[in-house]
């Protein structure tokens, strides 16, 4: 199966799927509505495709907040007061939409006939959630979790929705792009 | 006599499950993993692996970050096998920029990753026969590991956070004099790998522990997204220098060593067995490799990367390592995701490791062979 192959079927089997030209380069990208997510998969996995490969979220709302990390702007502390900073806050460049969504990512594999399809749906920022894929494959397990714990996605339907990688005092999603730090009992 | 072991105890005793906690400090966890263990008996009834103990959120540093700084940060994913972790970079930042990289530097990165897996797969060899039981090997795994590390720190003055895949190609180019140190070392390292085999491999204690010890079948392996040694060790035929060929590996021949069972001495002779396919690819690239340039012509000192995303994958010491990058226009990534091997094979040891004996335990999670600062990145 070559990947104009994929398209024709897969777009026959979830017609609202679109396929995205400028997604990841050199892959199979397709962008669906969160109610085919399910359905899609399902379909992919008894066609070849029974490797999740990876989940992943992009918030797309705007630059990074600096204020998100911990340190100061300016961490070389042999510069005189009012240095230019080190450290420069990223700006909005122009030609990228930036947009009050999230996209939840998904790569599946397939092993046989070496390829790989990147699955795309756009959620929300405010309320954030996707059907979980943990029925199908077991990987999306921690993924998921991750994904929830960094990026604050919701995934419907999983048995153990919870934090995995940053501690229990640590508010908000870290990955989020407005994401502040508030200050705990080790700064 | 032996049948009252197996008698249920009397009714006046009474018996309960009991919670242990293996890790966070345990040095069979090869870092701070924490393992949650419920036990009746000697049974493992539930396993819960508590992560994140080494949380450095990477993935937001990166996110201000020029895109050269952030070779430095993948440095300290995987710190037993660095160079896969700077490859799988800049593969998809050279995929994002259109950079075209060198024939040497192509070769160069392939020798490189190759040695690196043959360091790491020694440190699990290592380590694995002292998490079982047997000490010696340990011994001298090290001793050939440190030759490895020796001539990485020759060629870029570091022994374990490298930073020498650049963007575009790698730092500096090897010397005659290198390659016929790093020759000197595989003719010296050839025998001993056999040597090894005999220490360990077929050992019967060794191969008791383990010939029968975590059987992962192939359905169990390919819905956990196991990758690496322990995907092949269930006999699935996954390597991503074959699926996609990357560097040099399409100019290269080399076997995929693939286990029968999944348990785990297969993972484990998947990996030595590992190590002779890397030796004779990085002698098949000494043989190939011609003088020529080794960066990228046009590679931006501060580069602003076009609008756009790149996923690239590589095949490290652990398994399927990829990058998944984000780009907005700006200097650094918008986001850039890692696929950490390590973190996603970890999963598998909530379900493979119920219903075992607690003896068992530390010979299935070190057939993993997670490297912490790779789960929890």
């Amino acid at each position: 199966m070559t990947q104009d192959e994929l398209w024709a079927q897969l777009s026959a089997a979830a017609p609202k799927a679109q396929k995205i030209d400028a997604g990841v380069k050199g892959y199979l990208t397709v962008k669906l509505a969160g109610e085919d997510l399910v359905k899609a998969v399902t379909w992919l996995k008894q066609h070849g495709f029974d490797y999740l490969d990876m989940i992943t979220a992009v918030d797309y709302s705007s630059p990074v907040e600096v204020k998100g990390f911990v340190f100061d702007p300016n961490p070389n502390h042999f510069l005189p007061e009012g240095a230019t900073p080190q450290i420069e806050a990223p700006t909005k460049t122009p030609g990228f939409t930036y947009r009050d969504a999230m996209e939840v990512v998904y790569c599946l594999s397939s092993l046989k006939d070496r390829l790989k399809v990147f699955i795309k749906v756009e959620v929300p920022r405010a309320a954030a959630s996707v059907q979980s894929l943990v029925a199908l494959f077991k990987a999306a397990d921690w993924q998921e979790r991750e994904v929830f714990d960094l990026l604050g996605v919701r995934f419907e339907g999983h048995p153990n929705l919870s934090k995995i990688l940053t501690p229990e005092f640590i508010q908000g999603h870290p990955l989020r792009k407005d994401y502040v730090h508030v200050p705990d009992k080790f700064d | 006599m032996t049948d009252t072991l197996h008698a249920p105890p009397p009714e006046d005793i009474k018996t309960d499950e009991m919670f242990i906690n293996l890790g966070p400090q345990h040095p069979s966890t090869h870092g701070v993993l924490r393992v949650g263990l419920t036990i009746s008996g000697e049974m493992i009834t539930k396993a819960v692996p508590d992560v994140g103990y080494l949380h450095r959120g990477t993935e937001k540093l990166a996110e201000v970050r020029g895109y050269h700084h952030c070779v430095v940060l993948t440095d300290r994913w995987d710190y037993v096998a660095a160079m896969p972790n700077n490859l799988v970079f800049c593969l998809a930042t050279e995929k994002l920029f259109n950079y075209q990289v060198p024939e040497r530097a192509q070769y160069i990165r392939t020798i490189m990753c190759e040695m690196n897996r043959i360091a790491s797969h020694l440190l699990f060899f290592g380590t694995y026969g002292i998490d079982i039981g047997a000490f010696t090997p340990f011994l001298y795994a090290f001793r050939e590991r440190e030759l490895v590390l020796d001539l990485f720190e020759q060629i870029c003055g570091a022994r374990l956070t490298y930073n020498y895949i650049r963007i575009g190609g790698v730092m500096v180019d090897v010397d005659d004099k290198w390659v016929a140190k790093c020759r000197e070392f595989l003719e010296y390292f050839k025998p001993r790998l056999k040597e090894y085999e005999t220490l360990l491999s077929y050992n019967p204690i060794f191969m008791d522990r383990t010939q029968t010890v975590g059987i992962i079948s192939k359905e169990d392996a390919m819905t956990w997204g196991l990758s690496g040694p322990n995907l092949r060790g269930s006999g699935i035929d996954y390597d991503a220098r074959k699926f996609e060929p990357y560097a040099a590996y399409d100019k290269v021949k080399f076997d995929v060593p693939l286990g029968k069972t999944g348990s785990c001495w297969d993972r484990y002779n998947c990996r030595v067995q590992e190590m002779y396919q890397s030796v004779s690819i990085v002698e098949q690239c000494f043989e190939q490799m011609k003088p020529g340039d080794f960066m990228a012509k046009g590679v931006a000192k501060v580069p602003k990367a076009p609008i756009g995303e790149a996923y690239a994958h590589v095949e490290g010491a652990r398994g399927n390592l990829g990058i998944y990058l984000v780009s907005d226009g700006g200097q650094s990534p918008f986001r850039m995701h890692v696929r950490a091997p390590s973190f996603i094979n970890l999963a598998i040891l909530q379900e493979s490791l119920v219903g075992k004996k607690v003896a068992d335990v530390i010979a299935i999670l070190g057939s993993i062979d997670i490297v912490l600062g790779e789960v929890d990145r």
